[in-house]
């Protein structure tokens, strides 16, 4: 049988590739034309029927004030999150790959709060917060100490803090990896040449692991601006709605106020701004990679 | 071989584009004459999966009971979205009007419509059987307040903010500096506490209608007026007034239960709450002081947490929802689970049984003479969240009570009261 032939590719394929490919269309691709129709509709969620409302939703989500708050939050606390993380998941990763006796306990100790689900992770973080610090202030300060998660700058520190907890182990994985990666033989050569420690690092093995950066950054990126859980079970976009992520708000627009298709419809910008920052990032990035 | 292998392969995708598009009836398990029950009450959850195994033993109907802890409103969104409806579902008022046309089997014809006056009809036709009577007040601590005055304390002498403001001078002289618990959820301080402003107006809907059109100032309204005075009372006592939006409801409850406090703004519901701890004898609830002669004698509430039926499972199923419903009002066993088991104040004449809990007991003896304001049900689905962040930003001392009147008036510009 000919191997070259249409017929047989495509036969190759499904063998292959289709289960997954049939899966995917499936969970993804199907709910998201679907998903897409929706934001034509005013729907409310529960009713069977759908009235067609055009472009009218798209209009309201641009109007939609409260979203917009909570776009620019969720901006904010992604910057300083994913620098936070990517600085910390990388020193870390340094420091387990720099030969510290037990190095193998610490990188699963720091990647234990990956395991960890969100929704428990904010519930433990919110009792640290409300009781633990709460009572250290009190007995420092004397009176009551008010808990770090009633003020909206408060809250939003202590989300960019249990983000940074839980992701840094896991983007420390990725840089260790990274680490591993580099060669004995480029480093060895380069302190033949008259390197220092840090000379090497920055001008060497940084720019080798520039692909882990890459992937740090993207997948940092993209899961602090679609962050949810934390932010339900740690503030819940309390005090005074003000730390309400974009995520947040698209779920209570569509569940819980009863909008879906508006809601929808600002699910899709998010993913649209997310995707155009990710790409971005991932672009630039792979534009000056260098091949080892 | 290879042709049996590109058969299988086929069979493979159809059966998986099949499961995909496919709809199913009931929940995944369940079979079409399965009771499924939505519980939205958490704290009689593992009553009522203890009743389900009962029941179904007794009646032979399986019975499955769920329990989710998101908002009412959004799970059932989330299980109409995927088809997938309960048989029997608690959801709290507002959802009857707002899913009960579309979704809900007309009881008009069951037996205990005659026995309550809490059931709620759409359009003429009754949708929503009543599972409890809640009622909104002020919780106290009568220990704590003799402790500290040394007087047995009688509610009833208690009217006017005024009235409040002495007790309190005297509890405070009495050693109890702080005897107030407040809570910072939004849903107390924006579904409860700011929802009797428009509950103790003689019509609701007017006051509403006149916001929105400018005839009425919200920061000029007696009603407004008379309640925040009182909330002021509340809050210069609160506890944890250095940091009211850090307080936990829990701490709060226990502490009110345990005579560390006189006074919390709460329901009956709290009491959930409170069982485990080791609370004092004398509690009780009592109406939120005003100036509001009339209104100032009645805690505010009703029927609270509706069950449904919906119209598109099997007639089996809506016979054995039903025949459930019946059993519960009618039968010596599912009155002893409401009142006795679950306790809960129930909304029906017939019962007799007594309430077990304190503040049950002053929801009951409010209601048995009358003396409840009935629920506005109508707010829409963002009020309690939109209008509870303002009043959080009041009780932490970020606006002042003109600043709070101004974000009431611009929600109401733009919202819409719900039909009904």
């Amino acid at each position: 049988m000919k191997q070259n032939t249409l017929s047989y590719k495509i036969k190759q394929y499904f063998m292959f590739a289709g289960p997954g490919t049939i899966l995917f269309f499936c969970v993804v691709i199907v709910p998201f034309i679907y998903g897409l129709y929706l934001t034509f509709t005013s729907w409310d969620g529960v009713s069977s029927t759908k009235p067609w409302v055009g472009l009218s939703n798209y209009a309201a989500a641009f109007a939609d004030k409260d979203y917009w708050a909570a776009l620019g939050r969720t901006a904010i606390y992604s910057v300083f999150a994913v620098v936070l993380i990517n600085i910390l998941a990388f020193f870390l990763a340094y420091l387990v790959t720099s030969g510290v006796k037990g190095q193998n306990f610490f990188r699963s100790g720091f990647f234990v709060p990956n395991l960890i689900g969100g929704i428990v992770l904010g519930y433990v973080w919110k009792f640290v917060f409300n009781r633990a610090f709460v009572a250290l202030g009190s007995a420092i300060a004397g009176g009551t100490a008010p808990s770090l998660l009633s003020t909206p700058n408060g809250a939003m520190f202590c989300l960019i803090v249990v983000s940074v907890w839980q992701y840094a182990g896991y983007m420390m994985l990725i840089y260790v990896a990274g680490f591993m990666s580099v060669s004995e033989d480029v480093k060895e050569a380069s302190s033949i040449d008259g390197c220092t420690a840090s000379q090497t690092m920055w001008n060497v093995t940084v720019p080798l692991m520039r692909a882990s950066f890459v992937q740090c950054l993207f997948l940092s990126i993209t899961r602090c601006f679609v962050v949810y859980d934390v932010n339900l079970s740690l503030t819940k976009g309390e005090p005074f709605g003000s730390s309400v992520m974009a995520a947040m708000h698209v779920y209570n627009q569509a569940f819980t106020y009863k909008n879906y298709g508006l809601g929808q419809a600002e699910a899709l910008i998010l993913f649209v701004v997310c995707a155009i920052v990710g790409v971005t990032q991932v672009m630039i990035g792979k534009k000056g990679e260098v091949e080892a | 071989m290879k042709k049996t292998l590109a058969l299988m392969l086929a069979l493979v995708m159809v059966l998986a584009l099949a499961a995909c598009g496919g709809k199913s009836g009931g929940s995944g398990s369940s079979s079409s004459a399965t009771l499924t029950i939505f519980n939205s009450k958490m704290e009689i959850q593992s009553q009522m999966e203890e009743m389900a195994k009962k029941y179904s033993q007794e009646k032979g109907v399986a019975v499955e009971v769920y329990y989710s802890s998101d908002t009412v409103a959004a799970h059932m969104a989330t299980r109409y979205a995927s088809n997938d409806p309960y048989v029997l579902a608690m959801v709290d008022a507002k959802d009857i009007y707002s899913l009960g046309a579309e979704h809900a089997v007309d009881l008009s014809g069951e037996k205990w419509v005659g026995d309550t006056t809490q059931a709620i009809s759409v359009g003429g036709k009754v949708l929503g059987f009543p599972v409890c009577v809640e009622a909104r007040g002020i919780l106290y601590n009568g220990d704590a307040i003799k402790a500290a005055t040394g007087k047995d304390f009688d509610p009833s002498t208690i009217k006017t903010t005024a009235d409040f403001q002495k007790l309190i001078d005297e509890i405070v002289a009495g050693g109890m500096t702080l005897p107030v618990g407040l809570q910072k959820e939004d849903w107390s301080l924006g579904a409860h506490f700011l929802q009797e402003v428009y509950e103790l107006h003689d019509d609701p809907d007017a006051f509403i209608a006149g916001i929105k059109d400018g005839s009425i100032k919200v920061a000029d309204d007696k009603v407004f007026n008379s309640l925040m005075d009182t909330f002021d009372v509340l809050k210069a006592y609160n506890y944890a007034k250095d940091a009211p939006i850090s307080a936990e409801r829990e701490v709060t409850e226990m502490m009110l239960a345990e005579a560390n406090l006189c006074f919390k703004f709460g329901g009956n519901w709290d009491w959930s709450n409170m069982v485990g701890t080791n609370y004092t004898e004398h509690l009780g609830m009592m109406p939120v002081p005003s100036d509001l002669d009339g209104y100032n004698t009645k805690l505010v509430g009703g029927g609270s947490k509706y069950f449904f039926i919906d119209n598109t499972v099997s007639a089996e199923q809506q016979q054995a929802a039903k025949d459930f419903l019946n059993w519960l009002v009618y039968e010596a066993d599912g009155q002893d689970f409401l009142v006795n088991q679950c306790a809960l104040v129930p909304a029906f004449s017939n019962i007799t049984l007594s309430v077990s809990d304190p503040l049950g007991a002053s929801v009951k003896s409010y209601a048995d003479k009358g003396a409840l304001v009935g629920n506005y049900n109508y707010a829409p689905d963002d009020h309690y969240a939109k209008l509870g962040a303002s009043f959080q930003k009041y009780l932490a001392g970020e606006i002042d009570r003109a600043g709070f009147a101004d974000e009431i008036t611009a929600y109401w510009a733009t919202a819409e009261v719900g039909a009904h």
